[in-house]
């Protein structure tokens, strides 16, 4: 067994933990984050990618809310490539009160987010998605936010400074003496491989998960997890974000992300065990089409892709089974002040939106601990990706006219597709072609991006999120993956998980268009490729 | 409705299944590479299109809008429709000159008409055409199509009263290259429908159907004459419960398909009268009516499928009719693309593309060796007659010579 | 217009029974929306154990090569299935060791042969591989258009260029005794395959690529050229969108191109596909035939439709359209006297008739026999 030293080890590859992760590293630590899977499996993954301006939480949060649209701005400026500026609108429908928007508005304003009533008719004109019937809009800085490339660049930055990754890593237990953690003890999920890591200070940043964690270090944390469905439609329907301008309720909001929309959610108290396998009911679908149809009601006949559902990682704060009044404020605890557990913090809570600032704030503990006194940069030194903010720009500049797919992997990567700006023409050719993805892009993921199944590499290319699904790239992506691995046995298993993985979000919207994709791909690996 | 009883999309491009069995019959993609395919261009790029209209890639113009992908499709997904629609939405470069001069098809032939015989001269002279060739971008080893002397509005108008006479009656929609180019084949259908005692009427001033504006970029023209036209049709349908007949099938599929899909008119008033005139004059012989054939037409005929005709799905009452002419001996070729595509393959750029696109369909009509190549489109007339030097005419020609006097 | 049958759908099923009507001297239309299933043929008929010497006839007479071998077929991804008739370049082999040294031939940024699967799964059976790839000139035109290195594209290029590619093997063969080609040999010109075994001096193996299937297409266009020749009328590209029924019985198809112009017939096949060619639809409550709205079994509970996991048999494959023994597809219970179901519609309704090409040839050949015998 190895034992390898750092100052800090970051638990859980979310956003958390590669914003802390990032933050840490930026600030002179050496880092060393550990995740049980893939990064942004979780929460981070499984949300709608909204980048909120704060507007959902004025009436009722103000606190989350101001944290809400200060973290917008700033992610605006540090992860451009990350994000679409939609902006969002508030729509009120005519079984809503519209004297809500007036409550809803000034809540906005003392919050600082800048919130606009806007005639009806007029966010009809803006996005012709919204549902015609509305009696009240209010426009607001609301985007979207593409969290597997967020995360990614993360946890690129982290590398650049010198952090390390240990991915599909399991923690198995700390090393501790006394009172103190020292490490932890892992295991390679993939190779069996068991190694002991030490550190002054371990963060657990694990979302969910993290209620575990703590309970191996021997500390409690009240965690309740809440599940939220969510349904993927195939295309984008709206251009903006359309929310429900009344009290947070199911379903009201639907978001527009690269190439889909997608509309959620729910939230349904489900015990521990269920967080790893989640799955989405027939009532979960139904409930999103009924309310999803109210804000848009061409989401009525849209072809659906698939539907999945994450589990919010909120500490329960009272007895309320919908998890809904419970904050969305961070939670960051230190187990020494609290537990008298030395060389421990959680860092939970929050959301998307605010992982920076939850970094930023586990970071300054862990600096304090270590008597590290350095400021935090990452609210202004931009991600890897995003050091300019009109990815057409950055197109240009390599290509005299641009081709799609090298304008879809700007859009993707940001100031990064440099990287793959001078490949020749195999690099050009298409791996996916429902979203774009080269050769190029693939084989620069799978270099760069600590990348060790389809799909990890779908996380951070996009290639299999399409409308066929991995029916056609999965299998040329196996290819490209066997190749620079060489490991085609692994890759035979890789690819029927990822036609697993995939099939699991298609079944519980299977019908119509998505059915006869099925079919096919059904057709295509069984009987003619012969998997 | 019930939610998700059925879903819908624009041109149905939600209803890709990715087999790519588009870009297989995709005749452009076969011969030149910077076209992405009708794949990439229609469904895949949609998606991307919706998301940032700047993924509108400017290689679309290559599409010739054949629809031979629509025809492929095992899913029903507009895909030409999708890419063309996309150039209207998107491409908002100013046409070119040359384009507007290629595409004013009506226009053009107003203009040269009093001047005929001087512009089929000029046109035909070797420096005009390297003039056209190195001013316009019009390819010059392109043969001009030649401008009548006498339009057929005017030949028919003063006929009007012997047609007025026959018993039954339809409208017909000549289109530009009837009136100005080719009037004989008016006449022709003129003669074949009497002879089944259906006078001819002209609409009251149909304009250019705008086939060659909405693939050139004007697609702002092409609405106004599509506006027009419709209320010109819907005149002769709707007040005078006319049938309306075609002898071009790219005019045809324009005013029945693109008008509603491409340009958002509505000619559901007029859309079902408006028919072909070999499916017309089959409808007739199906009620009963006969023609009497000549005994000594004796003619080896190969029938091409133009793109649109197999978009219309109408080539069987084509067919049917040159097949029942006694002494014919028939044979169909196999459906492909001749490579003209209107205006097309008169650009420069694309000359070497369209003939090769063109080059397995001459290539079999080598191989048949027929007296005449029949064919219901007047571009793909020209492209084959330059290409092969066979001559091509279209069926209502091959009936009226077929017809006993 | 009026013919003696009109088949609705254009695929095996509809093919086999169209020229086989013809031949019996009636007059036939198919109905076809767009391209078939075809162009994703593994070039081997499934469930074909046993075949009839008319299936072997009407594929001579479209001439078609076929061969008759029960054994297995080597798969795209280097693992081996069960089959008996094959295309003639799909080889069969007696058991998966078919060779001791093998040459796997590829070309440059082709993304669509898994030569490293294929060798992966050509080792796990002791034999030994060696991969090598044709960078050649020819093809790269294609290379600039980023998704066009693909099987067909690639195809038309062979069609051309097939002899150097020969030269090319013949150079690079070491001690092989076998080569591996990817099926991209013979999309217009089908003695191609044969001369390449015939050049190479080693045995040739054509292996699947990821569709659209170069030895499919060019067996659809075969069949429909066959079609053609005997006088069928193949409406490529059209929907029938419903039916009149009269007094029990099919009186004609409207579709969606001739609308007003109704195609009569005395009897009418349905042939058209499962779920992917939409000859069976399916919404969040139900799953229905859209022509002419036959009973189809399956369950009213959607969430038996599926199976959870992606390898196992789904249920909704094995739906169907429900027929009577002689194949007259059920309204209401009750079967209409001229329509007969033939090919994937049946799903899994008719187990005694196999499944996939196996089930379409055979299907097909009953409602020709029920037509014929009336």
């Amino acid at each position: 067994m190895t034992t390898k030293d750092f100052d800090v080890i970051i638990l859980g590859g979310g956003i958390t933990g590669a914003g802390t992760q990032r933050d840490c590293a930026m600030r002179g630590l050496r880092t060393l984050l550990i995740e049980r899977s893939d990064i942004a499996t979780g929460a981070t993954g499984r949300n709608h990618g909204l980048l909120h301006s704060g507007a959902r939480y004025a009436v009722n949060d103000a606190e989350s809310a101001e944290e809400c649209i200060r973290e917008n701005m700033i992610l605006r400026k540090i992860a451009s490539h990350c994000i679409d500026e939609t902006d969002g609108l508030f729509i009120t429908l005519p079984e809503d009160d519209l004297a809500y928007q007036q409550t809803f508005v000034e809540a906005c304003r003392k919050a600082g987010i800048n919130a606009e009533i806007i005639d009806p008719k007029l966010a009809v004109r803006l996005d012709p998605a919204v549902n015609p019937a509305l009696t009240g809009a209010v426009r607001v800085p609301d985007g979207s936010v593409d969290p597997f490339r967020l995360c990614a660049a993360n946890m690129l930055d982290a590398k650049l400074h010198d952090g390390q990754v240990r991915l599909h890593t399991e923690v198995t237990g700390f090393i501790r003496e006394g009172d103190t953690i020292l490490g932890v003890r892992t295991r390679n999920l993939q190779t069996g491989e068991t190694e002991e890591f030490r550190a002054p200070v371990t963060v657990n940043a694990c979302g969910i998960w993290g209620h575990h964690i703590a309970s191996l270090a021997g500390v409690n944390i009240g965690m309740y997890p809440a599940k939220g469905a969510l349904l993927v439609f195939s295309h984008r329907v709206n251009q903006m974000v359309i929310n429900r301008c009344r009290k947070p309720s199911n379903a009201d909001i639907l978001v527009p992300g690269d190439t889909v929309c997608i509309i959620g959610t729910t939230s349904t108290h489900i015990p521990f065990e269920e967080c790893d396998n989640v799955a989405v009911t027939p009532d979960e679908v139904n409930l999103l089409i009924t309310e999803g149809s109210k804000l848009a009601p061409s989401l009525s006949s849209t072809r659906i892709l698939r539907a999945y559902a994450g589990v919010r990682p909120l500490v329960s704060a009272d007895d309320d089974p919908t998890g809904r009044n419970i904050s969305r404020g961070i939670v960051c605890l230190d187990h020494e002040k609290r537990d008298g557990l030395k060389g421990f913090i959680t860092i939970t809570g929050g959301k998307l939106m605010t992982y920076r600032l939850m970094a930023e704030m586990a970071t300054d503990v862990v600096c304090r601990k270590l008597n590290v006194n350095k400021t935090c940069e990452t609210a202004h030194k931009p991600l890897p990706g995003s050091e300019e903010r009109s990815y057409e720009q950055v197109a240009r500049r390599i290509w005299e006219t641009p081709s799609m797919a090298q304008k879809a992997a700007a859009s993707r990567m940001g100031t990064s597709v440099s990287r793959i700006g001078k490949l020749d023409r195999y690099d050009n050719a298409l791996v996916c072609e429902c979203e774009e993805v080269s050769v190029g892009e693939v084989n620069d993921a799978i270099e760069r991006m600590e990348v060790s199944s389809l799909t990890d590499l779908r996380r951070r290319t996009r290639i299999g999120m399409g409308t066929c699904q991995g029916e056609f790239c999965a299998c040329r992506a196996a290819g490209l993956l066997a190749k620079a691995r060489n490991c085609v046995e692994k890759e035979r298993s890789d690819l029927a998980d990822f036609l697993q993985e995939r099939w699991k979000g298609n079944f519980p919207i299977g019908w119509g268009d998505t059915l006869r994709e099925a079919e096919y791909t059904q057709w295509i690996y069984k009987h003619v490729l012969g998997l | 409705m019930k939610l998700q009883e059925y879903t819908e999309s624009r041109h149905n491009f939600e209803e890709c299944m990715k087999c790519t069995v588009c870009t297989a019959y995709c005749p452009v993609l076969q011969v030149n590479p910077l076209y992405p395919g009708p794949k990439q261009a229609g469904p895949d790029g949609e998606r991307l299109r919706l998301k940032d209209p700047w993924f509108f890639n400017y290689a679309l113009k290559y599409c010739m809008n054949c629809k031979r992908c629509e025809v492929a499709c095992p899913s029903g997904v507009r895909v030409a429709d999708l890419i063309q629609s996309a150039r209207i939405r998107y491409d908002h470069t100013k046409p070119k000159l040359r384009d507007r001069i290629l595409a004013s098809t009506d226009l053009m032939g107003k203009l040269t008409r009093p001047v005929a015989p001087v512009v089929n001269g000029v046109t035909g002279l070797k420096i005009a055409k390297s003039a056209m060739d190195a001013m316009l971008k019009i390819d010059h080893r392109r043969t001009f199509p030649k401008y009548s002397g006498r339009s057929f509005e005017a030949w028919l108008r003063s006929h009007e009263k012997e047609q007025a006479a026959f018993p039954k009656q339809v409208a017909y929609f000549h289109g530009c290259y009837v009136n100005y180019n080719h009037p004989d084949l008016g006449k022709d259908l003129v003669k074949v429908l009497n002879a089944l005692g259906v006078g001819v009427q002209l609409l009251d001033h149909e304009k250019c159907c705008g086939i060659a504006m909405i693939t050139n970029g004007m697609s702002e023209q092409a609405t106004r004459h599509a506006v027009h036209n419709i209320a010109v049709l819907k005149k002769a349908v709707v007040d005078k419960g006319l049938t309306v007949v075609t002898t071009s099938s790219s005019c045809t599929l324009t005013l029945r398909e693109e008008y509603p899909n491409l340009l958002g008119v509505d000619n559901s008033a007029v859309h079902d009268s408006l028919l072909m005139a070999t499916r017309y004059i089959y409808e007739r012989l199906e009620a009963g009516a006969k023609f009497r054939f000549r005994t000594d037409f004796h003619k080896k005929i190969a029938y091409h499928v133009p793109c649109h005709m197999e978009r219309l799905g109408w080539s069987i009452f084509s067919e049917r009719l040159l097949r029942m002419i006694p002494g014919v001996e028939f044979t169909l070729l196999d459906s492909a693309c001749c490579g003209i595509a209107g205006t097309y393959g008169f650009k420069k750029e694309n000359y070497e593309a369209s003939q090769a696109v063109g080059e397995p369909l001459f290539e079999q009509i080598r191989s048949v060796n027929p007296d005449i190549v029949a064919c219901d489109c007047e571009t793909c007339k020209w492209q084959i007659e330059m290409s092969t030097g066979y001559s091509v005419i279209n069926p209502i020609s091959i009936l009226a010579q077929a017809l006993a006097e | 217009m009026r013919f003696d049958t009109v088949i609705i759908g254009g695929g095996l099923a509809g093919l086999v029974s169209g020229i086989s009507l013809q031949q019996a001297g009636q007059q036939t239309a198919i109905i076809s929306t767009g391209q078939n299933a075809l162009h994703f043929f593994s070039g081997s008929f499934e469930s074909m154990q046993e075949v009839p010497k008319r299936t072997l006839d009407l594929f001579a007479g479209a001439g078609i090569r076929v061969h008759y071998n029960p054994g297995v077929r080597l798969t795209p991804l280097g693992t081996f299935r069960e089959a008996a008739l094959s295309l003639e370049d799909t080889s069969l082999f007696p058991t998966p060791r078919f060779a001791d040294k093998i040459l796997i031939v590829s070309f440059a940024g082709y993304l669509d042969f898994f030569t490293s699967f294929l060798a992966e799964g050509l080792e796990k059976q002791g034999m030994s591989c060696r991969i090598c790839v044709l960078n050649l000139p020819e093809l790269e035109k294609l290379e600039q258009g980023p998704s066009e290195v693909r099987s067909v594209q690639i195809a038309r290029t062979m069609d051309r260029i097939w002899e150097k590619v020969v030269q090319e093997i013949r150079a690079l063969l070491r001690d092989e005794d076998t080569v591996i080609l990817p099926q991209v040999f013979g999309l217009q010109d089908i003695s191609v395959p044969g001369r390449i075994r015939q050049g190479v001096p080693a045995r040739v193996v054509f292996a699947g690529t990821m569709p659209p299937s170069v030895p499919g297409i060019r067996t659809q266009m075969l069949l429909k050229q066959r079609l053609r020749v005997l006088g069928g009328t193949y409406l490529m590209g059209d929907e029938a969108t419903r039916a009149n029924i009269v007094d029990g019985k099919v009186h004609s198809i409207v579709t969606r191109n001739l609308g007003s112009h109704c195609l009569e017939a005395d009897n009418f096949i349905l042939a058209t596909g499962s779920y992917f060619s939409k000859g069976l639809k399916t919404n969040p409550f139900s799953i229905f035939e859209p022509v002419f709205g036959l009973d189809v079994e399956y369950d009213e509970d959607r969430n038996r439709w599926y199976d959870p996991a992606f390898a196992n048999d789904q249920p909704y494959m094995n739906y169907g359209v429900r027929t009577d023994a002689a194949l007259h597809g059920l309204h209401k219970g009750k079967p209409i006297g001229n329509l007969f179901v033939a090919g994937s519609i049946l799903g899994n309704t008719r187990p005694d008739l196999g499944s996939g090409a196996g089930l379409a040839i055979r299907s097909a050949q009953v409602a020709v026999d029920q037509i014929l015998s009336l």
